[in-house]
């Protein structure tokens, strides 16, 4: 079979996929990109009666450029701050219209934590029917990693550098899950791409929700977080196994779900393979003073969030990524 | 207007996918890498563990059979009486315990015999030269029916009425029941192979006269004499054999009126006359080997671990490490046995010894000391051949060196170890050796795959579960020919297959397909052949992240230099 040949072969099986795919390949995300993973499992489990609308930030960028688009669901690009003020005039504009197609937004920590967060508030709070996607790479990447105030403590961002003074960031990650779920919110939830049953899981639960849902994803940055692209999943994983990364469910203010995690993990386990965590290791006593605060953060949010399992259980962090050979058979009629 | 318009604006609207970001690909892109089970690697009859639980995972339990015969024509037998390495290499050992092959094995055997299966892949006629093949065991009977699969006219010559060699007169019965293995003998001979029992190569039937008869001949008369053995010099008056012992046992049931006995050696004969012995009464029955128990680390004994945790249980007292020093004796009765410890050791001319260490000795007392130290080939008839050698000298495919159309395997052989499944091994490879030379075709090395070790395997991934035990027997019904090991559960073959880790191997998890972040794995509605896997790669978009390879969790997909990934 010649190239050409191959290639129109390939475009034939791609059409036979059992899955929606809302975002194309040829998108221009980096190798091992986190976001564009995540950006095209909420889809999988939403799409296709979805539009969407997607804040300034990696995603939009690496997604539309010029004259290209690799979204084949219609998608509207907002300004960094009002994302969720165009989703909330969608979904009115629908209502009014009354059409079903459920609205999402999209947009990055920066358009969530920081920039945006004065627009989703007022979303929320306005009751507009919308699925509000944050992807969580911790930091301004598009722009070339700056913190936002969603950049862990300690880590090292091209604005929050480590060195002699400091070892990265000061200031703590802001927990953004309470503030939404202060709204008086139906549905908030936490997932990650290391976790993709889960993640869909969450969308679908998000999307059947009447009303404002959010849903943040833990999405690694090969380029920010400095690790190898292969390794994105992994240590996506390590984050929730050492519980600085509570896959948690929030409707009206109430936890409602964890997933429990069968072995806790050090921190030090999800730190060693990242680039931005690099200064903790140094022989140096503040380093080792801010490698025990993360610690005592992982701690906290396990006993806070209770995600220590007394026993192996089906949905824990094991569990919910594990696989096998086939499928336990039903023994045939005759067998002795 | 239009002149006042940015360049751009005249653009066409398109989709990314006119962008192949395959482009920005760096040195090495995924590949499918089937890579060798350990299970595999390590089957000396040359099975593949890993395919045929596949189809036992969908509860095809024919299929599986059909994969496994393609290899093995006795799994009843060896899933009974091999030592199995398999599940001592098995990689699933070292993440909570291995798979029960042999068991499952077994299953699949006595399920084709229940069911009378036939094997499938046998030539209705014979097209190709006609072959001898001396020797009914293990080895002659595995090479017999692979001859027969390639379309071969054979004929086996063997001294003994019936089929089995050692199989059938040395392993007794409560391991290995005589009508599965004569039923598994009986089927291989049905596929069209002349049997000519009762006929002894040397003074039957002439070597010459064979070779002469038949375009090829496989010689595996298997080990009959018994190894000269002494005591510092001494030998015992009235000198009773270990493998005789059993012989007698096995065809009337009695041992001579015995109290107190001392057996020697390290291999499954000795632990079966130590518990033949025990059966038959005798009150005291002691094994003394040079090496240690199976399970130590060091200088394991030949014997199947299983077999001596069961003599143990039965009462048989193990005397590991040991050697027999002297024999005490009044006349030439034997009253007792000195004992001394003994470990293997490198000596200064740096090859193996085992010493003793005086003042560690003991005495056992005893009314007889057994050897039962193995055997070698029986001259008679190939002395032309041997040369003064105790076994036949070969290659990986059994040909004799200096002797063109003769071929050799089993326990006769050249650095045999005395188990079946090795002689199986020999057998299916001398047959196919036979069959390249004897069609002038030249013998194709037999396929190489990596080997998968579990530091290649992404183990994550997998749930701990527990191994399927088959019921034994309890010491206190031990008795007669009641087979103390049993049979699986259809259950528990059924889940045992799918505990298999797959390693190196697509288990179709879909992770390549999930974790993505480019769409660049693609699935298909079937497997491909070939592959195994309904998964392929779309290189025109795969920007070589590595994400697939890191989270495959059997180590199929690797990262792989671009050259390669053409050939």
């Amino acid at each position: 079979m010649n190239n050409t040949a191959a290639l129109r072969d390939m475009s034939s099986i791609r059409q036979q996929q059992s899955r929606f795919e809302g975002l194309t390949p040829g998108h221009r995300a980096c190798q091992g990109c986190g976001q564009a993973l995540a950006a095209r499992l909420v889809l999988e489990s939403s799409g296709p009666d979805v539009v969407v609308a997607n804040a300034t930030g990696c995603l939009e960028v690496f997604t539309t450029a010029w004259p290209q688009s690799a979204w084949t669901i219609p998608w509207m690009h907002s300004v960094f701050s009002n994302t969720a003020a165009l989703a909330a005039g969608m979904e009115a504009a629908f209502k009014a219209r009354d059409i079903s197609t459920k609205v999402l937004a999209f947009a990055g920590d920066g358009g969530t934590f920081d920039i945006g967060f004065q627009a989703l508030s007022g979303m929320i709070e306005r009751g507009h029917n919308v699925l509000f996607v944050c992807y969580d790479n911790e930091a301004y990447m598009n722009t070339g990693v700056q913190r936002s105030s969603s950049t862990p403590v300690a880590a090292a961002t091209t604005t929050s550098p480590a060195g002699i003074a400091r070892t990265g960031k000061r200031h703590l990650k802001k927990d953004i899950v309470a503030i939404i779920a202060a709204h008086c919110m139906p549905y908030a939830a936490t997932a990650s791409v290391a976790y993709p049953n889960d993640l869909k899981d969450k969308v679908r639960r998000g999307i059947q929700t009447p009303g404002p849902a959010f849903l943040m994803i833990h999405s690694p940055c090969p380029l920010g977080w400095m690790h190898d692209s292969a390794k994105g999943i992994e240590v996506a994983r390590l984050g929730v196994e050492t519980g600085l990364v509570p896959l948690i469910e929030m409707e009206y203010g109430q936890q409602t779900s964890a997933m429990p995690l069968r072995r806790v993990r050090p921190v030090v386990d999800y730190l060693k393979p990242q680039g931005r965590f690099r200064h903790l290791f140094a022989d140096d006593p503040m380093a080792r003073q801010e490698l025990a605060h993360l610690q005592a953060l992982a701690d906290h949010n396990i006993a806070h969030y209770g995600l220590q399992e007394s026993q192996p259980e089906s949905g824990d962090s094991h569990a919910a990524a594990s696989v096998r050979r086939g499928t336990v058979a039903v023994v045939p009629p005759g067998a002795v | 207007m239009a002149e006042r318009m940015t360049r751009g604006g005249f653009a066409q609207p398109g989709s990314a996918m006119a962008f192949k970001t395959g482009s920005w690909r760096d040195l090495v892109a995924p590949r499918h890498l089937h890579g060798l089970a350990p299970c595999a690697g390590a089957c000396p009859a040359g099975e593949d563990a890993q395919a045929y639980l596949a189809p036992l995972t969908n509860g095809d339990v024919k299929s599986a059979w059909e994969i496994l015969v393609t290899a093995n024509p006795l799994p009843a037998t060896t899933g009974r009486i091999c030592h199995h390495p398999c599940e001592t290499a098995c990689n699933r050992g070292q993440f909570d315990e291995a798979l029960a092959i042999h068991a499952v094995e077994r299953y699949l055997g006595d399920a084709a015999l229940h069911n009378q299966w036939a094997y499938p892949g046998i030539p209705q006629t014979t097209t190709e030269p006609a072959v001898a093949v001396v020797g009914g065991g293990p080895a002659g009977l595995a090479c017999a029916y692979h001859l027969r699969r390639l379309g071969h006219a054979v004929t086996i010559f063997d001294a003994l009425v019936e089929p089995g060699g050692t199989v059938a007169t040395s392993i007794p019965p409560y391991r290995m029941p005589k009508e599965i293995l004569q039923a598994e003998a009986r089927r291989i001979l049905e596929t069209g192979i002349t049997w000519q029992g009762h006929t002894r190569v040397g003074s039957d039937v002439d070597l010459d006269e064979l070779r002469r008869e038949f375009a090829a001949v496989f010689l595996a008369p298997g080990s009959q004499r018994t190894k000269p053995w002494d005591v510092a010099g001494v030998v015992p008056a009235q000198l009773h054999d270990g493998l005789a012992l059993l012989h007698t046992w096995m065809e009337v049931g009695s041992m001579p009126p015995w109290h107190k006995i001392a057996v020697v050696g390290g291999g499954n004969t000795s632990v079966d006359v130590a518990r033949a012995l025990k059966r038959c009464g005798v009150e005291e029955v002691h094994l003394v080997t040079h090496n240690g128990l199976p399970w130590d680390a060091e200088d394991p004994m030949r014997a199947i671990a299983r077999e001596v945790r069961q003599a143990m249980e039965e009462g048989v007292v193990i005397h590991a490490n040991c050697g027999a020093e002297r024999l005490l004796l009044r006349g030439n009765r034997i009253i007792g046995v000195v004992l001394v410890a003994m470990k293997k050791m490198r000596g200064a001319d740096g090859k193996w010894h085992r010493h003793g260490f005086p003042g560690t000795e003991q005495v056992l007392m005893v009314d007889e000391v057994i050897p039962a130290i193995g055997q070698t080939v029986d001259p008679s008839g190939f002395e032309s051949l041997l040369q003064g050698l105790d076994y036949f000298d070969v290659d990986h495919h059994g040909r004799m060196t200096h002797h063109q159309g003769l071929y050799a395997g089993g326990d006769a052989r050249s650095g045999s170890s005395g188990m079946a499944s090795p002689a199986i091994g020999d057998g299916r490879r001398a047959a196919a050796a036979i069959h390249a030379a004897l069609c002038n075709n030249p013998l194709l090395p037999e396929k190489q795959r990596p080997l998968v070790p579990i530091t290649e395997m992404h183990l994550q991934y997998f749930e701990t579960a527990p191994r399927a035990e088959p019921s034994i027997l309890p010491v206190a019904q031990r008795q007669g020919e009641a087979e103390i090991e049993q049979s699986l559960t259809a259950r528990q073959a059924l889940d045992e297959a799918v505990r298999c880790l797959s390693c190196g191997n697509c288990m179709i998890c879909d992770n390549c397909w999930t974790f993505c972040p480019d769409q660049a794995v693609l699935k298909l509605n079937h497997t491909i052949q070939g592959d195994g896997s309904p998964y392929v790669f779309d290189m025109a978009f795969c920007k070589g992240c590595g994400i697939c390879a890191n989270e495959c969790p059997t180590a199929f997909i690797r990262m792989a230099p671009e050259q390669d990934e053409q050939g």
